[in-house]
């Protein structure tokens, strides 16, 4: 069959349906039959699904004619992050496949997938198997693995742009070196959503400088999509803002949207906003009962799934949800995105605008609600956002030694590895490119040895070498250890909460579960329930009374900073307010700038503003780079720590997204902070190091990294096995390897990612760079700004309870107001 | 390094490492030291580091040679798990010190008794010494003073800040002493005080008694 004739089938089938393709989809038609790898660019909704369905069916056609015997084995592989959307995906092909009347199994194989279908699955392999990355190095540690993939002609990464920059990327771009070699016809293409950096995506996907690289293609799909970025103002704006209520206040407008449309999808920052908002919502409106339902990462899968399907069967009305439904759904007509609270990002706000309106050609509309003041301005940078299309880079990760261990365990376990072979491999990947021999070295003597040389009396058993050389993990219960372990890149420190009489409903991080007494009632996952106890490693509860007062459930992970370009885009509309050129948003702000420019600034594009004031809880100094939290988190210690070279001065740390804030007891001496220069970018690294903060997050961080390569067995996340006093915590190992093993690569890497994601050092010190250029403006003032508020009133949330909370906020208003 | 204290009339001596010396009857408390932890978790494919395993027995000698007693009695949790290559090393370091051995049985204590009894070791579920109890597990009992471990005692510090510190420590309560783990690689728990307890932390070198309030 020529590839006229094939094309024709494809066409004659969109046209069957009442569809036209896009020219992306014809371009990517026929980039992949003339052989070719490729990247494409389509966001959520666009037919992507069907630009590479089609063309792997149409290619099965041709190297399997209906006259002869099919050849066995998997034929394609696509790879999604997700495996709720491995559904959809699912259905899509067979859409074709049934239609076309074609012999083509279609399989999904997952951490869902039923012990009877993977037995199913290991005499007979779907023709077109779809998994998730955890699950790809399942298949690489089974036994002969190659066999399964010799007549494999295509694997697609769906959501690439999810898995870049993640560990699962990482783990996705060894499992693609591996495949490479041993099915070297089959083609790679990956799927991306638009992010800043494309082209190295398309890089990290195929191997830098790589034949598959240089027999590709990257196809945009141009659709322009309208949107339009409608603020939801209150009447009447606060002087003083705090992330108080989180924009409940403003119930009633959504209530409103929502009725007047088919189905809406309220997007909130965290899970706690989630939760809250999920209650109040249905407090007030009773009237949405049957049709409101709530989604995140920590309620339970089989909940998550129900939602998921409900909506694609339009079955809801409105879901609360968080950057959990940002994948999926694909297929779903959502008519309003509402978003609660600054997104932090401009391609993760773009992206939820594109869901709303499926209508081809009609504007898609996202609503934005601030939970404080200053967040309108957020809203005004976005409206600019979504003109510009500024959106971020997704920056791959490098030298993850852990996600290298447990591949190369993987490939012990399975048929075993030769280094020279696997290193080539691993070498020609991007995240390992600067990878040296002695990493490699050290690596190997990590996994053999369990250190870097022998020693005496030492019993350490994983990975073997046997006369041939090669790596292999032969003894039975390492093997199913580390099976069990494949595929944990994220653990959270999580317990399982479920019904005492049965039925699971999420889970829940350990400290807050540390804080409730027998018979304390919380909300979560919209229930009100009453906790029993914790057993086995899970918490018991049970239907609380729902008059009973109870408080929601809150997380301390997820927590999203602004990201480098949001920030640019919010620094520049801040500048736009002392010009005349202001949106409504920065209009309705107007009472607020002008209590702020009473005592204070609104600061110019050159200037960089402190303020000092005195309350009765100390003496505050307040910087604003507006950077985002993560860089004001490091850049509030490395101040902390230089100043208190000046003088033996303690401080308390606060930080949000514009600024942060020390606190003593003391009055800082600014002066003497500007001519010690101490806003300098020297010594930056070790100014960071020295700050305890750093070692705290490292030791997060090693967590991680303990758990990916094998240092830690923890069994199912919120299940854990009981293994013979086997049991111990990642922050024990952190010391022990701290005091005993400091050049462990491991060890380093933890430092390495604190610094490099969690501090964003380099986005520091263009911050830094930046406030250098800057005519710093200090401000003392009598009383606590606008600006501030949000700084100083977060710190109390810690302290005080909500409604003490509020009140406080009252007395603080009033006082200040005068 | 040291810090004295009485209890119930008596004296005793809180030691950097986690032991406690009774002046009076001679006698080495360690509670904890869960000797083959390390050699155990290798067994089993996780590389924790070797070179911990001759720290505990660094330890060990330099208490022993400071205070030089006639008995040492450990508080239960001796050896962590199976017998494994770290019972050689310990085998070798009893034979090279001149103190009676006891071993008050605590729940990871389980390889069999022979190997103790070979090297001269008693075991025994607890000791009674005039009024003071010694146990693996805290026990409440009446009209005596407890020594025990199990728990592995921390305290939890809170700095300005956001800094926090977790350091091991002696818990003393009215009726109670808890010893702190004395091994390495071996965690902690860390325990609220009430106002009748008493806190001596170890920080570095240092034995300090802190404030309850």
């Amino acid at each position: 069959m020529n590839r006229k004739q094939l094309f024709d089938i494809a066409e004659k089938w969109f046209s069957n349906q009442g569809w036209k393709p896009f020219p992306f989809q014809q371009q990517t038609w026929t980039a992949f039959l003339q052989g070719k790898n490729g990247l494409l660019n389509a966001p959520t909704g666009s037919g992507k699904t069907y630009a590479l369905w089609f063309p792997i069916v149409l290619n099965y056609l041709k190297e399997n004619p209906r006259s002869g015997k099919p050849k066995a084995g998997i034929k394609a592989i696509w790879i999604t992050p997700l495996r709720s959307l491995s559904v959809e995906i699912k259905q899509a092909a067979e859409r074709i496949i049934n239609d076309l009347e074609l012999p083509i199994t279609v399989g999904i194989r997952s951490g869902d997938t039923t012990a009877v279908e993977r037995a199913k699955q290991k005499t007979k392999m779907p023709d077109l198997l779809i998994t998730t990355p955890e699950s790809l190095q399942l298949l690489l540690a089974t036994k002969e693995y190659p066999k399964l993939f010799q007549n494999c002609s295509t694997i697609v990464i769906d959501e690439w742009h999810e898995l870049l920059g993640t560990k699962r990327g990482v783990q996705t771009e060894l499992a693609l070196s591996r495949l490479k070699v041993i099915a070297p016809c089959m083609r790679i293409w990956g799927i991306s959503a638009t992010i800043g950096n494309l082209e190295q995506a398309r890089e990290v996907l195929l191997g830098i400088d790589s034949e598959h690289f240089r027999n590709s293609v990257l196809i945009k799909a141009h659709l322009h999509k309208k949107i339009k970025v409608r603020s939801i103002i209150p009447e009447k704006m606060e002087t003083y803002p705090w992330r108080g209520h989180m924009g409940l206040h403003l119930i009633d407008e959504v209530a409103k949207i929502v009725r007047e449309s088919k189905t809406t999808l309220i997007f909130t920052n965290v899970r706690s906003a989630c939760e809250l908002w999920f209650q109040t919502l249905l407090e007030k409106y009773p009237e949405f009962a049957g049709e409101m339902a709530m989604h995140h990462g920590s309620i339970d899968r089989d909940t998550r799934l129900w939602v998921e399907n409900a909506i694609r069967n339009e079955e809801l009305k409105v879901v609360v949800c968080t950057s959990s439904l940002d994948l999926g759904v694909d297929f779903a007509p959502v008519e309003t995105i509402i978003q609660v609270g600054g997104p932090k990002g401009v391609a993760r706000f773009l992206q939820r605008a594109g869901r709303s309106g499926h209508q081809p050609g009609k504007e898609s509309v996202i609503y934005f609600l601030a939970t404080h003041a200053i967040e309108l301005v957020e809203a005004s940078a976005l409206k600019k956002a979504v003109a510009e299309t500024v959106v971020e880079d997704r920056a791959p990760y490098l030298n993850s030694w852990d996600v290298l261990v447990q591949y190369l365990n993987t490939l012990a376990v399975s048929d075993g590895f030769l280094p020279s072979e696997i290193f080539k491999e691993v070498q020609n990947t991007f995240c390992y490119q600067t990878m040296t021999p002695e990493n490699w070295n050290w690596i190997l003597n990590f996994i053999s040895n369990g250190s870097q040389s022998l020693q005496a009396y030492d019993e350490y058993k994983k990975v073997e070498i046997d006369e041939n050389g090669c790596f292999r993990i032969t003894n039975r219960r390492i093997a199913m250890q580390h099976r069990m372990q494949i595929g944990t890149i994220v653990g959270d420190a999580v317990l399982n909460v479920k019904f005492m009489s049965g039925g699971y409903i999420g889970t829940i991080e350990e400290w807050f579960i540390s804080k409730l007494k027998p018979g304390d009632t919380f909300s979560f996952a919209g229930k009100k329930l009453e906790y029993f106890r914790v057993k086995d490693m899970q918490v018991l509860v049970r239907k609380a009374d729902p008059k009973k007062e109870s408080r929601t459930v809150s997380w301390m992970g997820g927590r999203m900073t602004l990201s480098a370009q949001m920030s640019e885009l919010l620094r520049q509309e801040l500048y736009a307010a002392n010009s005349g050129n202001v949106t409504p948003e920065l209009r309705a702000l107007a009472p607020l700038f002008k209590r702020q420019r009473k005592e204070s600034i609104v600061p110019d594009a050159d200037e960089f503003l402190i303020e000092t004031f005195k309350t009765r809880e100390g003496h505050h100094a307040v910087f604003y780079p507006f950077e985002g939290r993560f860089v004001h988190e490091a850049l509030a210690s490395v101040m902390a720590y230089r100043i208190s070279f000046l003088s033996p001065i303690s401080f308390s740390l606060a930080y949000n997204d514009y600024g942060f804030e020390l606190l003593s007891d003391t009055e800082i001496d600014l002066q003497a902070v500007f001519d010690n220069n101490l806003f300098t970018t020297e010594f930056l690294h070790h100014d960071l190091q020295k700050s305890l903060n750093a070692t705290e997050m490292a030791r997060r961080k090693f967590r991680d990294i303990a758990i990916i390569s094998g240092l830690v067995f923890t069994g199912m996340p919120g299940r854990p096995i009981k293994t013979k006093h086997l049991q111990s915590g990642s922050q024990l190992i952190f010391e022990v390897f701290r005091d005993y093993e400091p050049d462990n690569l491991l060890l380093q890497q933890a430092y390495r990612e604190t610094f490099e994601h969690q501090l964003e050092e380099g986005r520091l010190i263009e911050a830094l760079e930046r406030i250098n250029e800057q005519i710093i403006v200090w401000k003392p003032c009598q009383k606590p700004t606008p600006f501030s508020f949000p700084i100083i009133t977060d710190r109390l949330r810690e302290k005080l309870s909500s409604e003490t909370l509020s009140e406080r906020i009252k007395k603080m208003t009033n006082s200040y107001m005068k | 390094m040291t810090l004295p204290i009485t209890i119930n009339d008596q004296y005793f001596v809180l030691h950097q490492s986690g032991a406690i010396f009774w002046v009076r009857e001679n006698v080495l408390m360690i509670s904890d030291v869960h000797l083959g932890k390390v050699a155990h978790f290798r067994k089993h494919g996780f590389a924790i580091p070797h070179e911990a395993v001759h720290e505990n027995f660094e330890r060990l000698d330099n208490v022993v040679h400071f205070f030089k007693p006639n008995t040492i009695v450990f508080l239960g949790d001796l050896f962590h798990s199976k017998i494994n290559n770290e019972w050689d090393l310990f085998a070798t370091w009893v034979t090279e010190i001149t103190a009676r051995v006891v071993l008050v049985e605590g729940n990871h204590d389980i390889i069999s008794k022979k190997h103790y009894s070979n090297l001269g070791i008693a075991i025994v579920p607890e000791m009674v010494i005039d009024g003071f109890l010694l146990t693996h597990h805290p026990d409440g009992r009446e009209g005596y003073f407890n020594f025990c471990g199990h728990i592995h005692p921390g305290i939890y510090l809170r700095g300005i800040g956001r800094q926090s510190l977790r350091l091991p420590c002696f818990f003393q309560r009215p009726k109670q002493m808890i010893l702190p783990a004395f091994g390495i690689f071996t965690g902690k728990y860390c325990l609220t005080p009430d106002t009748e307890d008493q806190v001596y932390l170890i920080a570095k070198d240092e034995v300090i008694p802190i404030n309850t309030n």
